[in-house]
């Protein structure tokens, strides 16, 4: 038999689904499988595995302790949760702390599931990995060079909050409108969005996805008051936000999550490949369409300053759209 | 127990303020009756007063009248013994010496039907005679028509004149002569004392100097006769002067008196019955004034305690409604984990049998080529009676590939089958304790074996709980019990969870039974962080949890301990920090009254 592409190690307390995982994956990868967190880590001790594929609801340890001990112990390696039912905490743990590449939900696609396995592993053993920097603490200063943060929030205090932190060594831009972000993304770089998942009445998740698709180097940060897990499972898998900060925030978390943010762009822009390590899903064809059509009836509908300006606004932001996301 | 404000109200003021118009009735009665006796007393007072006053005033007038005419009479006496003595009445008297009474005086006195000492009419009888005898004296005649002569027309209507030895030797009334007066006081005070003595009489007959007159008053005079020029009594007057029109007049001031006073009297009789009246008026008002005011303020306070009473059943129905609505909400929140909890469950079994069902179906769908051509081999092969066969594989080459691919472990999909079975063996179990837990198509109350229940909860509360946590069943054989089976499910489930809540990362729940004489025992312990000591008095507590608003109704151990009481049972607990807490439920086997738990 050929050699096989890739090696995959798939964690899960119920044997029948370790089982399940192997017989569909052991034709085009070589599988490994453990039904325990402890069994897991001592074999990503012992070998050098492309993707791990855990379970989070497992006995002594979860699947997000798992991911996030493989990912200290084997930074290169792809990971991937498997989740029955989302458990909020589990899912915002799970991309803080274990960074992981995609969700997978039970019962899984058999035709999708070696598709993204296959990917992962050829990002794995293609794409450099990015150093491990030191933990920092909350008091360190923030390091920047002067990059541009991109706040989007309904709340003025949170574009206040981040340049209070970020001071003089960043510029940011706050707007709580997205026909201002879409302006703002077009003439200017920007390094970090951080923004909320609603702005007002408006999704903001999708400008964050079609970002990050055409635009990988762009670390996002999503704040969110409410926490509904389907969201941020298709921000993780669509969006590749880089870190979840739920409402309220402790200024000190925002300060430790923009370093390593403001650190993660400079990884990306210092060595474009990176940038596939967080490769995103496609998202759903017309997304680009409505989310433009919501922006510009929530732009005439809201009598601002830029709304005044007329039919002429109307075009810039359509070729603003159409520049950004491409046609 | 209902607590009926009204009711009470109704009944405790309508009492007390019975009680109060009662007492004030009382006293103003009293207050009545003081002032009637004080008036009465203030009558009777001014009526003796008046009374007095009157009898004084008459007394006087009398005394007065008494002594003017006494005065008068001695003067008269004076001037009559002045004129008439020395020529006239000295040598009478004189002579009547010579008269003997001593015989008369000897006659023994009788005693009369009353005790009284009298004279025996036989000595009336001599006195009568010496009498006759005195006025058988020569000068008599002459006497007595200068005596009558000289007091006509006056006011004086007898004189009569006494010697030394008490015999009446004169008198304008001749029968009266010859009487003997010795014993008489006022004789006696004028004849030996000197004194003068008067009395006011009233005599209905009398015979006077001008005949006989009737119904006059009288003042009787015994008046000593002095010797001109000497202080020597020598005989003794007796004047009777008629005050009949004195003593009218001062009878009828006496009478105007009285009279004034009966109409003071009745006057201030009227006065005092107004004042009654007034009083009792005043009284009245007083007494209705207060009834009024009472019947105000019963009738103010019944209207807010009415109001009262409704805000608070408003409040109690609001609350009874609030509290519904909680334990839905409380039931739904735990339905809904359970729900949750059941739906990840099944997601497994579910995962991997669509993944082996869909990989055992493509694996068939390319063993179909190899089939096709294995049976079309054994259908030239059925045909062929000789040993050799010769085929032509130019055609089947081009297809090997195909062929190849149908490959398949046979074992391995026996292998997968083996495990969707297993899955669909694990939905049936899930299924049925499902069932078993809700047991909506069974009786409510039961004979149940509560090992196979609390067996199915611990089946269902593993869905929810933790991988972390250890579940450990410990059953002893028990009798089965009378009970509402799906009502002690929510309870176990309950106190499994909470002992799940109680830790913070791995841990272990045992749950055990036993038998306790007639009753069975279940405990659900743990080995987490203990509860609290301020927390504990509180846990059965309607609405009390430590969880933050929104998570906790704090209802979950009051509806549970209702359960448990509803089934004649107990709920105990027991606790130590940082080691952990036990929750015993004890039932009995048999329950006295069933329909309770048919709810």
């Amino acid at each position: 038999m050929a050699k096989k592409g890739g090696k995959v190690l798939c964690v899960d307390d119920e044997p029948s689904i370790v089982r399940s995982l192997q017989w569909l994956l052991q034709k085009q990868f070589e599988v490994v499988t453990a039904t325990s967190g402890a069994e897991a880590i001592e074999l990503v001790k012992q070998h050098d595995f492309d993707v791990v594929i855990s379970d989070q609801r497992m006995p002594m340890m979860t699947g997000v302790e798992v991911l996030r001990e493989v990912r200290r112990l084997s930074p290169r390696t792809m990971r991937i949760l498997l989740t029955g039912y989302s458990d909020m905490q589990a899912i915002v743990r799970s991309v803080n702390e274990s960074e992981v590449f995609r969700f997978i939900n039970k019962p899984w696609n058999i035709a999708e599931l070696p598709k993204v396995v296959d990917q992962a592993i050829n990002i794995a053993r293609t794409q450099p990995v990015e150093d491990t920097a030191a933990d920092v603490t909350e008091d360190a200063p923030l390091v920047a060079n002067g990059e541009r943060i991109l706040v989007i929030d309904d709340d003025p205090d949170m574009g206040r909050a981040v340049a209070d932190i970020v001071g003089t060594s960043a510029k940011v831009s706050y707007t709580r409108n997205l026909a201002d972000a879409v302006g703002i993304l077009n003439s200017e770089p920007v390094s970090v969005i951080v923004s909320e998942t609603r702005v007002g009445s408006i999704d903001a998740t999708r400008l964050v996805r079609l970002m990050k698709s055409k635009h990988p180097e762009i670390v996002t940060v999503m704040l969110t008051g409410e926490s509904d897990a389907d969201t941020i499972t298709t921000l993780i898998n669509q969006g590749q936000i880089y870190r979840f900060v739920p409402k309220p925030i402790r200024s000190g978390y925002l300060k430790l999550v923009l370093h390593s943010a403001l650190r993660k762009h400079n990884a990306l822009t210092g060595d474009p490949g990176l940038a596939f390590r967080h490769a995103v899903e496609n998202t759903a064809s017309g997304t680009v369409d409505s989310l433009m059509s919501d922006v510009e009836r929530a732009a005439t509908l809201s009598e601002t300053a830029i709304a005044s300006k007329g039919a002429g606004f109307m075009a810039t932001l359509g070729a603003g759209f159409r520049r950004l996301f491409g046609s | 127990m209902q607590f009926r404000l009204v009711r009470y109200f109704t009944l405790a003021s309508l009492g007390m303020f019975g009680l109060v118009a009662l007492s004030l009735i009382y006293f103003e009665h009293l207050q009545g009756q003081f002032f009637k006796q004080t008036s009465d007393e203030q009558g009777t007072f001014f009526s003796e007063v008046q009374q007095s006053f009157a009898k004084q005033q008459d007394e006087s007038a009398r005394r007065d009248l008494l002594s003017i005419h006494e005065a008068g009479n001695v003067n008269l006496t004076r001037l009559f013994a002045n004129a008439l003595w020395e020529k006239d009445f000295a040598p009478f008297v004189a002579s009547v010496q010579a008269i003997d009474v001593q015989t008369c005086r000897a006659i023994a006195d009788i005693t009369d039907d009353k005790g009284k000492k009298v004279a025996p009419p036989e000595k009336k009888a001599c006195f009568t005679d010496v009498g006759n005898r005195i006025m058988a004296l020569p000068a008599f005649k002459g006497l007595d028509a200068k005596v009558f002569d000289s007091m006509k027309k006056s006011t004086v209507f007898k004189i009569k004149v006494f010697d030394l030895r008490g015999i009446t030797v004169y008198s304008s009334e001749h029968a009266q002569i010859g009487e003997d007066k010795s014993a008489n006081e006022g004789w006696r005070s004028a004849a030996l004392d000197g004194v003068p003595k008067s009395e006011l009489t009233h005599r209905g007959k009398f015979s006077a100097f001008e005949g006989v007159v009737e119904n006059r008053d009288l003042i009787g005079s015994y008046l000593p006769v002095l010797e001109p020029g000497s202080s020597r009594i020598v005989g003794v007057f007796e004047v009777y002067s008629d005050v009949t029109p004195f003593l009218k007049q001062i009878q009828q001031t006496s009478e105007q008196i009285k009279l004034t006073a009966v109409e003071n009297q009745r006057k201030l009789e009227e006065a005092a019955t107004t004042n009654q009246t007034a009083v009792d008026a005043t009284s009245y008002r007083q007494l209705a004034t207060i009834a009024g005011l009472l019947a105000l303020l019963f009738a103010a306070l019944l209207v807010i305690v009415r109001r009262a009473e409704k805000v608070i059943q408003q409040q109690e129905k609001d609350r009874a409604h609030a509290h519904q609505q909680l334990a839905q909400s409380e039931k739904m929140a735990s339905l809904g984990q359970m729900v949750a909890g059941v739906a990840h469950q099944l997601n497994t079994p579910l995962a991997f049998s669509q993944n082996n069902v869909l990989m055992v179906k493509d694996a068939l769908q390319s063993m179909e080529l190899p089939m096709k051509v294995a049976s079309r081999l054994s259908t030239i092969l059925e045909d062929v009676d000789g040993d050799k066969v010769t085929l032509k594989v130019s055609q089947l080459k081009a297809n090997l590939e195909k062929l190849q691919d149908g490959n398949v472990d046979v074992s391995m999909l026996q292998a997968m089958l083996a495990d969707v079975l297993e899955g669909i063996e694990q939905m049936t179990e899930m299924v049925v304790n499902l069932r078993d837990f809700t047991r909506l198509d069974r009786a409510a109350v039961a004979n149940a074996d509560l090992n196979k229940s609390l067996h199915t909860v611990a089946y269902i509360a593993k869905t929810v709980l933790p991988k972390n946590i250890e579940l450990i069943e410990e059953f002893a054989q028990l009798p089965d019990v009378e009970c509402n089976p799906s009502q002690l499910n929510q309870v176990f489930l309950n106190l499994i969870n909470n002992a799940a809540q109680a830790m913070d990362g791995p841990g272990k729940i045992t749950v055990r039974t036993a038998t306790d004489g007639d009753r069975v025992r279940i405990e659900v312990q743990d080995n987490g962080h203990g509860i609290p000591d301020d927390v504990l008095p509180h846990i059965f507590d309607l609405y009390y949890t430590t969880k933050p608003t929104g998570e906790g109704t704090g209802l979950g151990l009051p509806i549970a301990k209702d359960i448990i009481t509803q089934h004649g049972g107990e709920i105990q607990v027991s606790t130590r920090i940082g080691v952990g807490t036990t929750f015993t439920v004890l039932l009995p086997v048999r329950q006295q009254a069933l329909s309770a738990l048919a709810a």
